[in-house]
């Protein structure tokens, strides 16, 4: 029973690891930008819904607008002020690294300025555990991470397949020549890239802040998550990075069968470090040349 | 069209008596949807210059990376001296003596020009190189002599990046020499060459080979073509069409409208 | 007041000695780790261990660290190096949150969250370092053995490789160099070094505990070499001073609660960072470009 207690939070987490990772990677995929301020977006999606639903004490549909609002508003801005100012001086990973990192340093401090530096909770009665069968909890908020998850990743896939800006954005990273010559500015595509990646984390940071609570280091565990699903999912896959963040979900909550919380980041560096040993391409990636 | 044209002339029969060094087997490269190189095989022979020509796009840099392991082959093989390297890393080809340039040249620019050539005679990976100040004093006077011979003296303390375009092309040449290759693939070494560089350059390349180097060229330059080469393959959207001696594949009209575009 | 700046040189030396191998690492390898701090870690647990069950000899517990430091180190980047930088970052994070639960739970060598405590004097030639000058000689000591050996290997073959491989990757693979295999060294070489600044930290303190080597150290040592400047090898060490002293100048600042002087420097750190990026990528010593138009000019004239 324990199993499958673990099992059914396993897949809750995992829908918001897949969600957080299927934003990373759609946004490297089409951007080529290894984005390290992914996790800062997470923490602002958050902490604004948290300040607006808990602090404020207004309608939680009001929240969640304005927490996707500021938080599409800091990727697109991102893009607009930070990497494109830096891409223009000198584009290497270096300086874009240390851009995005020193982004997600500063969010992550003024976090921790204006609400301190513990742990905050988004209370909702949505995170009570509804008993399903004796020893088996299941909170509501887990069928909302699946559905959503899947609406998510579903609407995600007939907007790459189908829309103009969608193919668009496939073709952004190999060639944004091919792309200016349909018409398209490969800079507005880029911004679309942040604006969906970051909208991405909206729901994962909400549910996430709701069931796990929210402090100003969870920006790291997010970044850890993303690039570790991006890499066992197979670099320039976003099937693969949602699927790699659905298992590195289960298997930190499975692991909990045998180890304490404490080692939980350790299942996912020991799953990462598994696959760059055995695997590296991950499991859809494309192989690596020189 | 498809049909590889072998010569049988006498002065290639001489000429094929050589040991094969370098042999291509049905080489295939497929990226995505785009095949890009398809069927290719090719005997590069010791000693012999073969030059490759087609239009751009054609897979002639792509064969290149193929062979020095810079892309993984998608079928077929690639056999040095008999045994098989498709697969192996390029450091590893490179080492048994598998050289190239590059159409980018892609030197070490913020290196002088005699940092740039020892380090091509630096093979270890580790800390040091072994052999100690002997074999350090036997390589800087290898790095004058190359420089000597390349014409690049006067420029020893010059970095990379400040050289002029004919001076760039031969450190590429330099760095060559300095490894040690038996087997050079070069990519447009001639392009942009003003005359008396492109003297030079050939001068170079003659006596090099006479030193037992084989030699292949990409190369748009007729006159490499027809007064350097000993063979020339023509490739066309990856395709093999022709090999054979200069003359054969340049008399050869098909070839000739698609190199130059006109309507057969 | 003396004293006060004798040890803040102490814990600037330490940090110097840790932002030059991460430069080392960063700006002439151009490989970025995550996990400095663990090395730094290892290096200060080791030498603590070695001195309280084996030799107080201050060489044989700075060889230990470099020992257990570098072998470390390797067993992380033979893997992850073999296929592409960006994969070390990801896997150097992994390891860095996975080191703070090893030292917070392993208690029978770090003593877990107690951390390790009455750590004896170490000693020289049978002469313990107890005094305050002792360890600033100490500490600036170790500072200049790290500074020239870095030097006298970015001056040899080995730094050579390592300038090839930054100037055209393709081009070291096609004359024979073993990029992995160099880039592993380098990760090797950075470790090792940086569990000297481990030595002299667990000495000078006699007690560490895991507060000392978390992520927020590895961000910290980060921000050092990026700030400072990675094109050289005095940016660390400017960059090692000015973060070190940040925080006594900012509690001159009229109005600003001291909770919150950590919280403020590092938004700043952060702040600093972007800003540089976008105008002067080379750093405060570096200047405003870091590869001098090198590619545009390789590219050549046609």
């Amino acid at each position: 029973m324990l199993l499958l207690q673990l099992l059914i939070n396993g897949i809750q987490l995992g829908a918001l690891y897949a969600l957080t990772a299927g934003g990373f990677s759609l946004i490297f995929g089409a951007t080529r930008i290894f984005h390290f301020a992914h996790g800062a977006a997470f923490m602002i999606a958050g902490y604004a819904f948290y300040e607006i639903y808990d602090k404020l004490h207004l309608p939680w549909y009001l929240a969640l607008i304005v927490s996707a609002l500021v938080t599409v508003a800091f990727g697109v801005l991102l893009d607009r002020l930070v990497y494109t100012p830096i891409k223009r001086h000198e584009n290497s990973f270096f300086t874009l690294f240390a851009g995005a990192f020193g982004v997600g340093i500063i969010v992550q401090n003024m976090i921790g300025f204006f609400f301190g530096r513990g742990f905050v909770a988004i209370s909702t009665p949505l995170s009570k555990g509804v008993p399903l069968l004796p020893g088996l909890y299941v909170s509501p908020l887990a069928g909302i991470a699946v559905v959503v998850a899947l609406l998510a990743f579903f609407g995600l896939h007939a907007f790459l397949s189908r829309s103009h800006t969608g193919m668009a954005l496939r073709a952004l990273a190999d060639s944004p020549e091919l792309v200016r010559a349909y018409g398209m500015s490969p800079q507005k595509l880029s911004q679309t890239a942040f604006a969906l990646g970051s909208l991405l984390v909206v729901p994962a940071a909400i549910l996430s802040g709701a069931s796990a609570g929210l402090n100003p280091s969870v920006g790291s565990h997010v970044m850890l998550i993303s690039l570790a699903a991006t890499i066992v999912g197979g670099v320039g896959s976003l099937r693969g990075a949602a699927f790699a963040g659905l298992l590195l979900g289960l298997a930190e909550s499975l692991a909990l069968a045998w180890f304490s919380s404490q080692w939980s980041e350790a299942v996912v560096f020991v799953v990462l470090f598994l696959f760059i040993l055995f695997r590296p391409s991950g499991f859809f990636g494309r192989a690596l040349v020189h | 069209m498809n049909a590889v044209t072998q010569s049988s002339t006498a002065t290639a029969g001489a000429l094929d008596t050589r040991p094969v060094l370098l042999e291509v087997r049905k080489l295939g490269k497929r990226f995505g949807g785009v095949q890009a190189v398809t069927d290719v095989s090719l005997q590069l022979r010791g000693g012999i210059v073969t030059t490759l020509i087609g239009p751009n796009g054609a897979g002639k840099t792509t064969l290149f990376n193929l062979i020095t392991g810079h892309l993984a082959p998608s079928s077929g093989d690639v056999l040095y001296q008999g045994q098989s390297i498709s697969g192996k890393e390029p450091w590893d080809i490179a080492r048994r003596g598998v050289g190239r340039t590059f159409q980018d040249l892609r030197l070490f620019s913020r290196m002088t020009v005699e940092e740039n050539i020892l380090s091509a005679t630096e093979k270890s990976a580790w800390l040091w190189q072994p052999g100690g100040r002997a074999e350090a004093r036997r390589r800087r006077e290898k790095v004058a002599e190359i420089m000597a011979a390349t014409h690049l003296t006067p420029l020893a303390n010059a970095r990379a990046l400040d050289l002029a375009y004919a001076e760039r092309k031969f450190l590429s040449i330099a760095r060559l020499i300095a490894s040690d290759a038996t087997i050079w693939l070069l990519d447009e070494p001639a392009s942009g060459l003003d005359p008396r560089s492109y003297d030079r350059f050939v001068a170079l390349l003659r006596s090099q080979v006479a030193n037992g180097v084989t030699v292949c060229i990409i190369e748009h330059n007729l006159d490499v073509v027809v007064n350097v080469s000993d063979r020339v393959a023509f490739l066309d959207q990856g395709k093999l069409l022709a090999e054979g001696t200069p003359r054969e594949v340049l008399d050869d009209p098909r070839l000739a409208s698609i190199y130059f575009g006109e309507t057969a | 007041m003396f004293a006060y700046l004798l040890n803040l040189s102490v814990l600037i030396c330490v940090n110097a000695i840790l932002a030059m191998t991460l430069n080392f690492l960063m700006g002439y390898a151009g490989i970025f780790s995550l996990a400095h701090a663990v090395f730094f870690g290892v290096g200060a647990y080791t030498a603590a261990f070695v001195s309280m069950h084996f030799s107080d000899s201050l060489f044989v517990c700075t060889a230990a660290a470099m020992i257990i430091s570098g072998a470390l180190s390797l067993a992380l980047a033979l893997p992850a190096l073999r296929v592409r930088g960006e994969y070390f970052v990801a896997a150097s994070l992994g390891l860095q949150m996975l080191a703070v639960t090893v030292f917070s739970e392993w208690r029978s060598v770090t003593g877990g969250l107690g951390g390790i405590t009455n750590i004896p004097a170490v000693k020289v030639f049978g002469v313990p370092i107890e005094t305050a000058n002792g360890f600033f000689a100490l500490g600036v000591g170790y500072l200049i053995a790290v500074a020239l050996i870095i030097v006298v290997l970015l001056r040899s073959s080995f730094g050579r490789n390592l300038q090839a491989i930054r100037d055209s990757e393709s081009a070291a693979y096609a004359l024979g160099k073993n990029v992995s295999a160099i880039k592993t060294l380098s990760v090797v070489v950075s470790a090792a070094l940086a569990s000297s600044a481990g030595v002299v930290y667990t000495f000078y303190l006699s007690f560490i505990n895991v507060e000392g080597f978390t992520l927020d150290l590895s961000v910290l040592l980060m921000a050092m070499v990026i700030i400072g400047g990675t094109g050289s090898l005095l940016g660390p060490i400017v960059g090692a001073a000015l973060l070190m002293l940040l925080p006594a100048g900012l509690s001159f600042v009229p109005g600003l609660p001291q909770a919150e002087v950590g919280l403020v420097q590092q938004a700043v750190y952060g702040l600093v960072m972007v800003l540089l990026m976008i105008y002067r990528p080379g750093g405060i010593v570096g200047g405003g470009s870091r590869k001098l138009a090198a590619s545009a000019a390789v590219k050549g004239a046609r």
